[in-house]
């Protein structure tokens, strides 16, 4: 990204995407810019680094409070409140709330990690015309690392009906 | 071609965006970091750079995105940020973070180059304490950490990778004035290129004015804080909307200043516009002016 085409140099190379229009970089990011042309694609060191010890470190399931930053924007979700745990290799995180464009929506955002296949997924449950959703019951401590991720959280609408979370089975009812 | 670009650019003074990809490139991983302690961030950071360096697409330079969190003070004179699990993390430990992530790609580097940023959000500045000061030495340091990690790879031999910085700036999460200090504080460091890639909340979907967007922000200070100094709109679209939002920004910055161009697109999984498709539709409203790049969280 930001090759910083010059416009010769296009024209030079045959003109591969004459048809885009040239825009000057401003001149206060320019030096910034350049810096990143002369960004290789191979390492002049072929010496392995030392990798950080990798001895799992749990979180035990927590509640999260709104002094602690949610990822997700309030586009997407109106947070009332979180909660989340990891034992060290997989991490799963909800966030309860409201829908961003309507919050007569009442919506749960999931957030999983998988540290050791390097994988994270966003998955949003909607619960339908409920109202905001707030998280009123869930696994706490370290004795629940694991089994809290397949675990179920009760979750509380608006109008104050609970429903149940199932994270083993990805359900809301 | 690269480096006959790199040297006539030299000789010539003149730095200018490509206008760009007709196609929709492959999304790149983007990380939320959820740490139990600086040590558990740093192994979780050289994993990822191994993981993205592995999976890396193409043989391009690729932007590699860890959200740290929140940017904070967290005592007088030590700025960090409070991650996603309510772990404190100080300059001195992300940067720690940053270099393990440098040593994963290096150890798992297969094609391309990469860009390591060092990111953070606008969540809650004010209510977490900070001053509109603050939040400049915020910014500033988030540029020299970053500035400190290019040199660490210099100094490593890691010819591939650059860093630069970004923030998830989103303005319901708080005012704009003590926000534009993030950008304000980076540009005076003066190192980093400040990717926005937060939203335009609330913005109008169509026109070129200076409208309202949510929390007492307005069209002109979404742009300010994506384009201003050192800041590149890197902005995240979920849902159509986004799209529109952000073309009223750049038309609002060119009615006005001229030479807004997107450095890519933010998408995610589990939203409403799949990844590609946010990009697409970012790029169909503002042809030409969307740089092939797209960072995506869930991907």
């Amino acid at each position: 990204m930001f090759r910083l085409l010059i416009a010769a140099c296009v024209l030079a190379a045959g003109g591969g995407i004459a048809a885009a229009a040239v825009v000057p970089a401003p001149q206060e990011k320019a030096a910034a810019l350049q810096r990143r042309v002369s960004v290789a694609t191979t390492d002049s060191s072929a010496e392995p680094a030392t990798p950080p010890g990798s001895v799992p470190q749990p979180i035990p399931a927590r509640m999260l409070g709104l002094d602690v930053p949610v990822p997700i924007p309030p586009s997407v979700l109106r947070v009332r409140n979180g909660w989340l745990v990891s034992d060290g290799r997989t991490l799963v995180a909800v966030y309860s709330g409201a829908a961003g464009k309507d919050p007569s929506v009442g919506r749960l955002v999931i957030v999983r990690q998988d540290l050791a296949a390097g994988r994270q997924t966003v998955r949003t449950i909607d619960a339908g015309p409920t109202g905001a959703l707030t998280i009123t019951s869930a696994p706490l401590g370290s004795a629940v690392e694991m089994s809290a991720q397949t675990g179920s959280l009760r979750v509380r609408t608006a109008g104050g009906r609970t429903l149940r979370l199932d994270l083993g089975a990805g359900t809301l009812t | 071609m690269r480096t006959l670009a790199f040297l006539f650019s030299l000789v010539a003074g003149l730095v200018v965006f490509p206008a760009v990809a007709a196609a929709t490139p492959s999304p790149v991983s983007a990380w939320y970091v959820y740490g139990s302690s600086p040590a558990a961030v740093a192994s979780y950071a050289y994993a990822r750079g191994c993981d993205f360096a592995e999976g890396q697409p193409g043989g391009g330079l690729r932007l590699m995105l860890l959200d740290f969190g929140a940017a904070r003070k967290l005592s007088a004179g030590t700025w960090g940020t409070i991650d996603f699990s309510s772990t404190t993390l100080s300059n001195t430990d992300i940067l720690a973070a940053l270099k393990a992530a440098a040593d994963g790609y290096h150890n798992c580097h297969v094609r391309g180059s990469v860009d390591i940023l060092y990111g953070n959000s606008n969540y809650h500045l004010s209510a977490s304490g900070m001053s509109t000061t603050d939040a400049w030495y915020a910014g500033y340091h988030q540029s020299e950490r970053s500035e400190d990690l290019f040199d660490y790879q210099a100094a490593k031999g890691y010819d591939s990778q650059t860093s630069d910085a970004a923030s998830d700036m989103e303005p319901s999460w708080d005012g704009p004035s003590i926000t534009k200090q993030l950008v304000n504080g980076d540009q005076a460091q003066g190192w980093a290129l400040y990717y926005d890639f937060g939203s335009a909340d609330g913005c109008p979907q169509s026109g070129s004015s200076d409208g309202p967007c949510n929390n007492g922000w307005h069209v002109s200070d979404v742009a300010y804080v994506s384009y201003h100094g050192l800041a590149m709109p890197l902005p995240e679209i979920y849902y159509s909307v986004n799209a529109r939002q952000w073309t009223v920004v750049r038309r609002w910055w060119n009615a006005n200043q001229g030479g807004y161009v997107f450095a890519g697109a933010t998408a995610t999984t589990g939203a409403g516009l799949a990844p590609g498709a946010a990009w697409n539709t970012l790029s169909s409203l503002n042809g030409g002016l969307v740089d092939s790049e797209l960072v995506c969280f869930g991907c």
